[in-house]
């Protein structure tokens, strides 16, 4: 028997460039603080912690979750690459709906380094090796970041099959800066011409520098629990999860051989499709969405690999300005990864902390009117796919 | 007491309680907090008589009487488990068991009954198994258990009419020794005890005054600390009375190792009877790895064997006897007369022997045996021995075989350090074979010439040792040969010689010789192993010695003065020569199984070679020691020598070196056997460890046991496949060690002044060249550094080089070598590089197929991208100074023939404008192949050359013309030869766009409409 579970506090740091950011556990700290007191409970009510860093030696979970108190509960650390911050959200979420817990916390951080993504363990074979072996085969290697390549090569693939523009990739940016400029949690609040995103140094063919997210250092946090834990807390008509799925590779990342599959475009498409089973709700009820927009050219996969558009019609949607305020379903509202930057434990939980905001209605200037099903998409090469969805009665 | 040890809730059971020890046992439990099970049968000391429970009751009062818990039990100890159950029933568990319980019965063992022997056994040794059996799935359950055996001296030492009490008190320590290592990890402890104490069972052996003294107080004390929950003891045992208490252990004397490879008779046992039985070197096994271990390391490392006169095992343990002496110019010149220089005092080519002043005064190569044998003559003479032969041996040794080996040409005189060694010796059966190694060095610590005496030892064998090789080496020809000299020996000959060191009489006295069984003396046998050299040096070598490298010999036969000897030789290849001699008097082969080999070019001393290399610029140093690939060079050399190796070990090995890491095979498995670098598909035996300790492994400085047990060497596959690598130990080291020579000798005299060195240089592109082409390209472009800011360490392998590129300390630096924390490593192989930075071959295609590895930041691995920018033409300078420098004379037309290769392709002509001008062609015979392009403007801007066309389509006629235009709706950037390939059908325009090599700006919906490219050239 599932029980539901409900996201009765969240919480995030605003995110900060590498460098420049506080030590790891004190970001944690200030999220895991935040989420708690937007519970409104206190820290020794909670069971059990799920933490979520990708950079880090073992049990930094640890050391993070003790500034909040030292109450010798079970932690658990959660490592996913990108998605890693849903994923901590998925086991805390499986604790509570499976009966073993009544109120948990997923917390997820990063204190990441400056420049794009790369291998921190040079002596083994990558875990992306069967990933990048797709990439070399297809389009080679160049000196550009290889997640740029991975990325702006699916981009390449879906423009020539398609026939897309390279500015429809750019109106992605724009657009995620036009939200960013109402949030005071996004870095990159300015908003940017289209030109001057086009403009913008060339990192791969068809992406441009500002159509990249950059690596940024933050938190974010959610309580969750049960039911009958929120009532004897006094929580009423609090966020629940309507379904959650989380996706690996399928074959079809590997052969036939596709940058648009390779970078886990049918993780997303079967995610997706099991949290609309779950939930009975269709991509058309979606009002809000915080999807993973590493680069704009994952935002514009994601459109159709959630549904959000057919197949072929990102570049329509796009246009049509169907993902944002006045459209059909508004995309990012946060300004994404574009405009917050990517810290990898944390982003998971920043998209949760946004989508709570909106259903409570309390996301000030960039409130989507009248938000009640908000969905959540955190994708990591390597891969893993976590989809969520949010209501509030 | 404040902090006494206590047994607080510890539920102990004491058999045989009711008395003695086992009374003094149970009352210090009691006092001390303990529940205890008092244990007695009431019987008596001989286990006969009425049961009684008064004696387990009595003890079971006083124990409470002091305020403590106590049970008794009257049951015999054959009924174990209901004593347990008495302690359960009482206390509910068990912690603590004392097997104390006991009786005797002494009688001589020739009056014993096996009712005396059973009777024994049952109560000592099935008693203490039945409680503790009983106790002990209890103990393990709960992780704690303490039990004590009680063993006795009878049983460790023996004891008169004691021969049933002894065998079975000993076996407790048996049983003992096994549950302490089955209970360790339950933490259930078992130690033994061989007390001394007045007790029912030694009042019928010890005087009453002794008995007083024994009291079993002074017992107890070891019994309760023993089960106390603070001792971490087990496996124990412990002598323990009247106030003593000692621990014993096992003491094994060094003993002494047979060889496993012959058979062993009891004569050989009786023979090393002392040295079996030698307990002033000894080792204390404390469980059966360490009692193994000896037998072990003696199959491991197995002896060679001997006899009387020759032990090898000695020979190999034992470091190379040193000796020293020197010659000079006076030496050199009288071993010349000595044989048979001077014969025409006019012939420059006889006195270059003889007059030290002449212009080329060179010495007889053969010479360089003098020394050595004058060392190892000497040795004997004092009284020394050689470590594995007996110095008793002078009258059955015959000098059998010589080789000789000269690293350089002798210089006029010398101070020599000679190491000598007997490497190993043949048993033929009744007689033997051994082999003497000389190493000679000079002065500078420089090896100037190496001998190996073969002696046949008659009479000495029959250890059942190698047998050695059989097979004939040097074996001449079938055809005639190609040279032949003669030459007559004088009839004074060996008077002559011998003034060179060998004072044997039988060489000089005729009566001497007569006892010999000689008609008169006889000429020394390396009297004509000199005349047999200079023969070789006289039909080869133009009468120049300097290229004489070694001569190898059999004395087959006796010569004498006198005697004419004929030289046949035959050229088996421009560096060696066979030959044999005959005596042409008697027509008798007196020397045979012979070969000379020469040197190619003249060799340097090393000291000489060094300084060269280092003048000489940018190339990488040559260590003088052996390296991986010498010693696998060697190996190589020594399976080709002997291919019956391959058939019989039948083995692969794979060897992983590291540090720096490199892969190397030997297969001994399929014919015709190799040792190489590289990896074999699925080896037998995989071994893994540091370059430096495989080194030391083959050199015989560190044993491959020792780093095996300390982990430093790591076997995968089949473990017991590896001990086949023995024959490595067997090995000739001079193999390995001409491999060092030649390596050496070939790399750091690259650039010799000495015009024969010359040709070696290689004309090729090397590593070097690229190195200092960017040291040019840095010096022209120093902002390049800020930019980088990277340093840079390439690892090169095959031959292993090292270079580091600093981009990061201005003003930046090229240099041989390694750096300490350099930001990115690339290791490649040598021509990988050399491809890579050629173009032949794509960095990413490396990397991707692990043939570039990159370690550190891989990100800044990407900087080297200014390699692809850098002008060649640098790399080709400093190639051609390289060659200029080195060998002036091959220089100009070596670098001109390798300068079209290396250049940069004149211009590219390409062949766009060819291509649009077929197309132009194409649209105006056949518009309809513009398609679904109608109406687009294109432009193709073309590079590697760079052009420019326009395509503009929007009109009544196609227009393609070159410039470019404003209104293009794409734009398509494409290279030249991808173009050509795209039109060729040679590439597919959606694979040349992913891969970025087709670029498309604007509408790329244009691209799937250029079909009519296709097939225009």
């Amino acid at each position: 028997m599932k029980r539901r579970v409900n996201v009765i506090g969240v919480g995030m740091t605003k995110f900060a460039k590498p460098g420049s950011s506080p030590e790891y556990f004190e970001m944690a700290k200030e999220a895991g603080q935040k989420a708690l007191a937007d519970a409104g409970i206190p820290y020794e009510a909670v069971e059990q912690a799920y933490t979520g860093y990708v950079y880090g030696d073992s049990t930094c979970g640890q050391r993070s979750v003790y500034e909040l108190g030292l109450t010798g509960i079970p932690v658990f650390n959660v490592n996913n690459n990108c998605s890693t911050g849903s994923t901590a959200l998925y086991l805390a979420r499986q604790a509570i709906e499976g009966g073993l817990a009544e109120c948990v916390l997923a917390l997820g951080f990063e204190k990441m380094a400056k420049g794009a993504l790369g291998a921190k363990y040079d002596d083994r074979e990558q875990p992306m090796g069967k990933h990048a072996q797709v990439m070399v085969d297809l389009q080679g290697f160049t000196q550009a970041p290889p997640a740029a390549q991975m990325f702006g090569g699916a981009g390449r693939e879906y423009r020539f099959l398609h026939g897309t523009k390279k500015e429809t990739f750019g109106k992605i940016s724009e657009k995620a800066r036009v939200h960013a400029s109402n949030n005071p949690y996004a870095l990159f609040g300015q908003r940017l011409s289209l030109d001057e995103i086009m403009a913008s140094e060339e990192v791969f063919d068809p992406l441009t520098r500002f159509q990249c997210c950059p690596p940024t250092c933050g938190a974010g946090a959610a309580i969750l629990c049960s039911d009958e834990f929120a009532k004897k807390h006094n929580i009423s008509n609090p966020v629940y999860i309507a379904g959650q799925s989380m996706t690996t590779d399928y074959g079809s990342s590997f052969a036939p051989q596709s940058m648009i599959k390779m970078v886990g475009y049918d993780m997303t498409v079967q995610a997706a499709k099991q949290v609309y089973e779950q939930s009975g709700i269709g991509p058309d009820d979606v009002d809000v969405v915080e999807l993973h927009d590493c680069f704009t050219a994952s935002e514009l996969l994601t459109y159709e690999g959630l549904g959000l558009c057919p197949e072929g019609g990102a570049e329509k949607f796009i246009w049509d300005a169907d993902n944002t305020y006045g459209g059909k379903v508004v995309t990012n509202p946060s300004g994404g990864l574009l405009s917050k930057g990517h810290p990898l434990g944390a982003t998971g939980l920043a998209q949760c902390t946004e989508l709570v905001w909106q259903l409570r209605g309390t996301a000030d200037k960039r409130q989507v009117a009248g938000a009640r099903v908000a969905l959540q998409h955190n994708l990591g090469l390597g891969g893993a796919c976590v989809v969520t969805m949010y209501r509030r009665d | 007491m404040a902090d006494q040890l206590r047994f607080d809730d510890k539920v102990v059971i004491v058999t045989g309680a009711g008395n003695g020890l086992g009374r003094s046992h149970a009352l210090m439990f009691g006092a001390r907090g303990a529940k205890v099970v008092v244990n007695d049968l009431g019987g008596g000391r001989h286990g006969d008589g009425s049961k009684s429970s008064a004696a387990a009751d009595k003890v079971v009062e006083e124990i409470k009487a002091l305020g403590g818990q106590a049970a008794a039990n009257y049951d015999s100890v054959e009924d174990g488990d209901k004593i347990v159950q008495t302690a359960m029933d009482a206390f509910g568990t068990v912690d603590v068991v004392i097997n104390n319980a006991g009786i005797l019965r002494d009688v001589s063992f020739h009056k014993m009954t096996v009712e005396d022997w059973n009777l024994i056994y049952r109560v000592h040794l099935n008693g203490s198994f039945r409680v503790t059996h009983a106790a002990w799935p209890i103990m393990r359950e709960k992780g704690y258990g303490r039990i004590i055996m009680t063993t006795s001296a009878a049983g460790i030492y023996g004891n008169f009419g004691q021969a049933n009490y002894s065998a079975a008190k000993l076996a407790l320590v048996g049983l003992a020794s096994t549950l302490s290592l089955e209970g360790a990890a339950k933490n259930v402890l078992v130690n033994t005890i061989a007390p001394l104490a007045a007790s029912r069972l030694t009042e019928t052996v010890l005087p009453p005054e002794l008995l007083e003294k024994l009291n079993p107080a002074y017992v107890s004390p070891l019994v309760g600390w023993l089960c106390h929950q603070d001792s971490r003891e087990t496996g124990g045992l412990f002598e323990v009375g009247a106030g003593m208490v000692n621990k014993l252990r096992w003491e094994r004397t060094v003993g002494h190792g047979y060889s496993v490879k012959s058979e062993l008779q009891i004569e050989d046992v009786a023979s090393k009877w002392d040295e079996i039985c030698d307990f002033s070197k000894t080792t204390h096994p404390a469980n059966i790895a360490e009692s193994m271990a000896g037998a072990m390391d003696n199959i491991n490392n197995p002896k060679l064997g001997g006899n009387k006169w020759i032990d090898l095992d000695e020979a190999k343990a034992a470091k190379p006897i040193v000796a020293e002496n020197s010659y000079d110019q006076r030496d050199l010149s009288l071993y010349a007369l000595g044989v048979g220089v001077g014969a025409d005092p006019l012939a420059p080519q006889e006195l270059q022997y003889v007059y030290e002043l002449g212009e080329n005064y060179h010495a007889v190569p053969t010479y360089g045996v003098m020394p050595a044998l004058n060392a190892f003559m000497k040795l004997q003479v004092d009284g020394g021995k050689l470590p594995g032969l007996s110095s008793d041996l002078l009258d059955r040794v015959l000098h059998g075989e010589q080789y000789t080996e000269i690293k350089r040409p002798l210089p006029p005189q010398a101070k020599l350090r000679h190491e000598i060694k007997l490497r190993t010796a043949y048993d033929k059966g009744k007689d033997a074979v051994g082999i003497i190694d000389v190493h000679t060095f000079d002065e500078s610590g420089e090896e100037l010439a190496y001998n190996e005496i073969t002696t046949f030892l008659r009479g000495c064998g029959g250890w059942g040792g190698d047998r050695g090789p059989s097979a004939d080496v040097n074996v001449p020809p079938a055809r005639e040969p190609d040279a032949v000299i003669e030459e007559k020996i004088g009839e004074s000959q060996a008077l002559l010689y011998r003034l060179s060191g060998d004072w044997n009489p039988l060489h000089i006295d005729p009566e001497f010789a007569k006892n010999f069984g000689f008609d008169r003396p006889i000429l020394h046998g390396l009297c004509t192993f000199g005349y047999v050299g200079r023969h070789i040096i006289k039909q080869f070598l133009g009468n120049d010695p300097r290229r004489f490298k070694s001569i190898k010999v059999r004395f087959a036969k006796s010569v004498y003065p006198g005697d004419t000897l004929v030289t046949r030789m035959w050229k088996e290849s421009d560096l060696r020569i066979v030959f044999e001699t005959r005596v042409k008097e008697r027509d008798e082969v007196v020397i045979k199984n012979a070969a000379v080999e020469l040197y190619e070019t003249i060799p340097l001393a090393k000291a000489k070679v060094k300084a060269v290399a280092a003048a000489s610029t940018a190339t990488s140093a040559q260590p003088a020691g052996p390296i991986p690939e010498d010693i696998f060079k060697g190996i190589g050399k020594a399976i080709a020598q002997a291919p019956g190796m391959v058939g019989k070990i039948a083995t692969t090995f794979a060897f992983k070196l590291s540090a720096p890491d490199s892969s190397w095979v030997i297969d001994l498995k399929n014919a015709p056997g190799a040792a190489r670098a590289g990896d074999i598909d699925k080896p037998d035996v995989t071994l893994s460890l540091s370059q430096a300790d495989f080194i030391d492994m083959c050199t015989g400085k560190a044993d491959p046991q020792k780093l095996f047990m300390g982990g430093k060497l790591k076997i995968g596959g089949n473990l017991m496949a590896s001990q086949k690598l023995e024959f490595l130990k067997t090995m000739d080291p001079k193999l390995v060690m001409d491999a060092v020579a030649e390596r050496v000798g070939a790399g750091g005299g690259a650039s010799a002044a000495s015009a024969a060195a010359a040709p070696q240089q290689s004309q090729e592109l090397i590593a070097a060249d690229i190195f200092n082409g960017i040291a040019k390209a840095l010096a022209a472009q120093p902002a390049m550094v800020a930019k980088a800011a990277t340093v840079f360490q390439f690892v090169l392998k095959d031959p292993d080089s090292a270079w580091t590129l600093d981009l990061k300390n201005a003003p930046g630096s090229v240099k041989p070598g390694s750096v300490d924390k350099p930001d990115v490593t690339l290791t490649l192989s040598d021509a990988d590089f050399l491809d890579m930075c050629t173009g032949k071959a794509d960095p990413q295609k490396l990397f991707m197929g692990g043939k570039l590895k990159i370690g550190g930041n891989l990100m800044a691995s990407q900087k080297l991208e200014f390699l692809k920018t850098m002008d060649r033409k640098l790399v080709e300078q400093a190639q051609a100074e390289r060659l200029g420098s080195g060998a002036p004379a091959a220089s100009a037309s070596s670098v001109a023939s390798s300068k079209p290769a290396a250049a940069e392709a004149p211009a590219k002509s390409g062949r766009a404008a060819e291509i649009f001008a077929a197309l132009s062609k194409k649209f105006g015979s056949d518009a309809k192949s513009i398609n679904g392009a109608a109406g687009a403007v294109m432009v193709f801007e073309v590079s590697e050359p760079k052009q420019s066309f326009v395509l503009d389509l929007s009109g009544p006629q196609p227009k393609i013309e070159s410039g470019k235009s404003a209104n293009a709706a794409a734009v398509f950037g494409i290279a030249d030869e991808d173009l050509v390939a795209l039109v060729k059908g040679e590439a597919e325009l959606r694979d040349l766009y992913q891969r970025g090599r087709l670029r498309v700006d604007g509408d790329i919906r244009l691209a799937h409409q250029l079909g009519f490219l296709q097939k225009l050239i």
